[in-house]
Formats: structure tokens, sequence, C-alpha cells
């Protein structure tokens, strides 16, 4: 059995627990109910020739990187960072978190999503931005757990890393 | 102490060995929903939250408010014990509920003032560039306005852009014709450059006094230049001002060289009614028609050189205030005879 512990990461609010919902149950909620503490969600992801058990774990959200307890991210193997992208400061929240884990844990492969696409008309990331993190050879996707677009796309990728 | 935490908060427990399978269970592990987790099986295959937490380097560990399977909350404590690991698990489900309550209304909070601050910044650039267009509209609008009052007296210009028709009569104007003696041939000598200079001497000096004098000068024919008195505002005394204009106009042409040269115009003044109005749609032309028109236009080609010739009617109105040579009666094509005046000043 390939079972592997994956860690959402990124600022509160940012669409985390939507993301994974959209992921294991094709579900969107408009509520938005804060997450404290961690819950533990699971999906498969079939590959053809093997089939990978993501165990998906929503961490609460951060508005003081502070307060973050790394250790809940111990024994992970993959980092999804999630971004508002109708709010630019949650970008550099995403990164630091992924630099804290790195500190503790070292380097793990990992996709960056910049969520709430189907909100174009606040959108505040401008495309350069996201270019020049594309050429450091990120892989980066523009999701909406709102539409599922892009969703499933990145899961699989992540999930295909961590399958190395 | 073990039955306060095992009623007070549903305490549970594992035991899992080296091999990282279940040794021994207990407690009220059915209230998290693992009631049916096996015995001398791997932990992490039964139990997700297990993957990859073991081997734990550092013991004890704690791992606050995770969700369980059953939908209960518990605080996971960690201990070693030899090869083996306790697994403590407590009830932390008010705690989390609790906590989440706040947590909500604090985010919402950071969100909307988030959000506020936005729409704030969004305003705020609107607003600023709402005013730069608004700016560059009325400066587009002022060069247009004098633009148009450069070719319209100002009176007409306002009528016209409240888009009246334009054609009005007036009973008493005075009409002047001024040209430069021997233009042409003088243009032919000096060159481009210089003829240039001269006319836009001349215009310069007409538009300026007219200005003075409150005259309009209507149009430049050539090296000849028509204005006007009494328009579009009436006024009593404008075989007067444009007396006045025709004295000086002529004064200035004399001051100024060219290529050694002064300039020498030929004026003619009559008086009279005339129709003023305004043709063309996109090219406006404000001009004057009437028979006082060409009779002004005939005396100052009958003029001599440096001589300001005027009509009788234009001699009456100027009555004693200046100074007339009487030059007898002239045969004027396509008007007869008139009698004509010289104007000394």
């Amino acid at each position: 059995m390939l079972q592997k512990k994956i860690c959402m990461l990124g600022g509160f609010a940012v669409g985390k627990t939507s993301l994974v919902r959209r992921f294991v149950q094709s579900i969107f909620s408009e509520n938005y109910l804060t997450t404290v503490g961690v819950k533990i969600d699971k999906k498969s992801v079939a590959f053809p020739d093997k089939t990978v058990d993501l165990i998906l774990w929503d961490l609460a959200g951060e508005d003081d990187i502070g307060s973050f307890r790394v250790s809940y991210v111990r024994g992970a193997t993959g980092l999804v960072l999630v971004v508002d992208g109708t709010r630019p400061a949650t970008l550099a929240v995403a990164l630091t978190l992924r630099e804290r884990c790195e500190a503790e844990f070292g380097a793990m492969p990992f996709v960056l999503l910049f969520n709430k696409s189907d909100l174009t008309d606040r959108w505040a990331i401008p495309e350069g931005e996201i270019d020049e993190l594309k050429q450091r050879g990120w892989q980066i996707y523009l999701t909406s757990a709102l539409s599922g677009e892009h969703v499933d796309d990145a899961f699989r990728q992540l999930a295909s890393m961590v399958a190395k | 102490m073990y039955d306060f935490f095992s009623k007070e908060r549903s305490a549970a427990y594992l035991k899992i060995d080296a091999r990282q399978c279940i040794e021994e269970k207990g407690g009220n592990l059915d209230y998290y929903g693992l009631s049916s987790l096996r015995i001398d099986e791997p932990v992490a295959e039964q139990l997700e939250i297990m993957e990859g937490l073991l081997p734990c380097p550092e013991l004890p560990f704690h791992m606050p408010m995770m969700e369980l399977p059953g939908g209960h909350v518990a605080d996971l404590h960690f201990f070693g014990d030899g090869g083996s690991v306790w697994l403590l698990f407590l009830d932390a489900t008010p705690e989390r509920d609790h906590q989440q309550r706040l947590q909500q209304k604090a985010y919402e909070m950071t969100l909307l003032q988030e959000r506020e601050r936005q729409l704030n910044a969004k305003l705020q650039s609107t607003n600023e560039a709402l005013r730069e267009s608004q700016e560059g509209l009325s400066r587009e609008y002022r060069r247009a306005e004098s633009l148009l009052l450069n070719i319209l007296p100002a009176s007409i210009a306002e009528r016209l852009k409240a888009d009246e028709q334009i054609a009005d009569s007036h009973a008493e104007v005075s009409v002047l014709f001024a040209d430069i003696v021997g233009f042409t041939e003088r243009a032919r000598s000096v060159g481009a450059t210089t003829t240039l200079a001269i006319l836009n001497y001349f215009f310069r000096a007409a538009d300026l006094l007219s200005e003075q004098h409150g005259c309009e000068k209507i149009k430049t024919i050539g090296d000849c230049v028509m204005a006007v008195a009494g328009l579009p505002v009436a006024r009593s005394d404008h075989a007067h001002a444009l007396a006045h204009y025709a004295l000086e106009l002529r004064e200035s042409a004399r001051r100024e060289r060219f290529a050694g040269e002064p300039l020498s115009l030929r004026i003619g003044i009559h008086s009279g009614p005339i129709v003023a109005g305004v043709i063309g749609k996109r090219r406006f032309v404000y001009d004057l028609w009437g028979d006082t028109v060409n009779l002004a236009a005939r005396i100052q080609k009958a003029a001599e050189p440096d001589e300001i010739r005027i009509s009788d009617a234009t001699h009456e109105l100027l009555g004693p205030d200046f100074a007339c040579d009487p030059l007898g009666e002239t045969e004027l094509r396509g008007t007869g005879r008139v009698r004509m005046w010289r104007l000394r000043g």
C-alpha cells in the first residue's frame, strides 16, 4: 500500500479546506468555516502502474505565522501551498510556511496553488509574478475550489511527485 | 485521576511496538470511531494519522486538536516506553468548538477589513483616473474654445456652441480693408521667408489693434485685411474706432522695415448696414455681406499708397473730430460716382 502524508499550508481563508472538499468529495460550499487544529481526509489517486493514497492534513490557516505548529508536518512527504489570488499578502505567508517546514524537515515536493481563480474581477496577482515563480521550475496552478478548475490536476501532479 | 480523564475527557490509548504494530489498546476508543483497530497489525494502515509519524525521534510529542474519523476532536500525546510508544487520546471537542467560534469571528472581521481596504484603494484609484480624464477633457475643451475664439468673435462663438444659426443684420457698422502696396512684386523679390515675415507682422498688428480698439478682424484675403467696428455688439462710435484703427495700422506698417523698405498700406473705410453670419458646418467662417462691404473694398482699391480713404458716410459720422481732405467725386467700378475723403489724423 502506497500511502503518503500531504500537508495543506497557507494563510487563513485562502481555501485549503474547500480545495480538499472539492478534491475528495467534489463539493463546494460558499460558507466560510475556519479550521482549528487539523482535519484529515484521504483520497486515492490512480496511475497506470500504481495507486497512491493521499492522506491530506488540512491544517488551520495562519494569521500570525509565528503561531504555526510545524510539528503537524512531521512525516509529510509533500506540501500543497495555497495562496488566495485576491489577497497578494497570502503569497508571502505560503512561501514563509514552506521555508519553516523545509528548515525543520528538509526539502520536499510541493505544488503552489493560486486559488479563487473564479474571482477574476478581484484578482490581484500580476501574471508576471506567477511567470517568475514558474521559471524557478515550480509546479503552479490557478485553481478554483468553486468551479473545480485545475484542482484535480494539482493534486494528481503532487501525487505523482511524492510517489517517485 | 484516571477515572477523571476517562470520564471527563474520554481518555483512550494505544501502545505501539517497535514494529509499528498495535500492541495494546484501551479506554474509550469507540468515542473516536477507533474501536475496530486490530492488535498486532501495522498501525499506519489502520489509522491514517499515523502515516509517516513513526519512528518519532522526539518523545514525548504533542499534537493538539485533531479531528478523528468519528467527528470528535482529540489532543494526541505520544510517550516513549522502551522500544514502544504510548499514544494517549484526550477529548478536545468542546475546546476546539469554542476556539473555532472565536477564531471565526476574528478572521471574518480581518477579512472584512482587508476587503474594505482593497475597495477603498480601488475607489481611490478610480477617482484619480476619473479626475485625470476630466482634467484632460476640460483641457481639450479650453483648447477647442480658444481655437474657436481665434476665428470667431467671442459672443458669436458662444451662440455657435449653443447650436444657434447665426445670420444677423447690423444697421450701423464701419468696414475697413487694408492691403500692402506692391505686395506681389515685393514678394517675388524678397523670397518666401521675408514674405512670410511681412504677412505675419502685418496680420499680427491688425489682430493686436483690433483688440485695443474693440474692432473685429474678420478675415485676410491674400495680403488684404478686412476689419469691422460695431460688431457683434453695436456701438455708436464705430466710425471713430475704425478711424483710430486705420491710423495706427498705417503707423505700425511704416515703423518696421523688411529688406530695408517700410511697408506701405492702402486703406479704405465705408460705413452702413451689413449682414453678418457664420457659414460652414465643420469649418466655421464668420463673414460679412452687403453693399457696404463691397463699397468699402472698392474705396480701398482706389486709395493711393499710404492713404486712408473714407466714404462720405464715414466722414459724416466722424464729424469734426478727425482732420480730412475732400477728394471730390470719383467714378468707382459698379457703383457710379462716389464722394470720398482722405483721413489725415
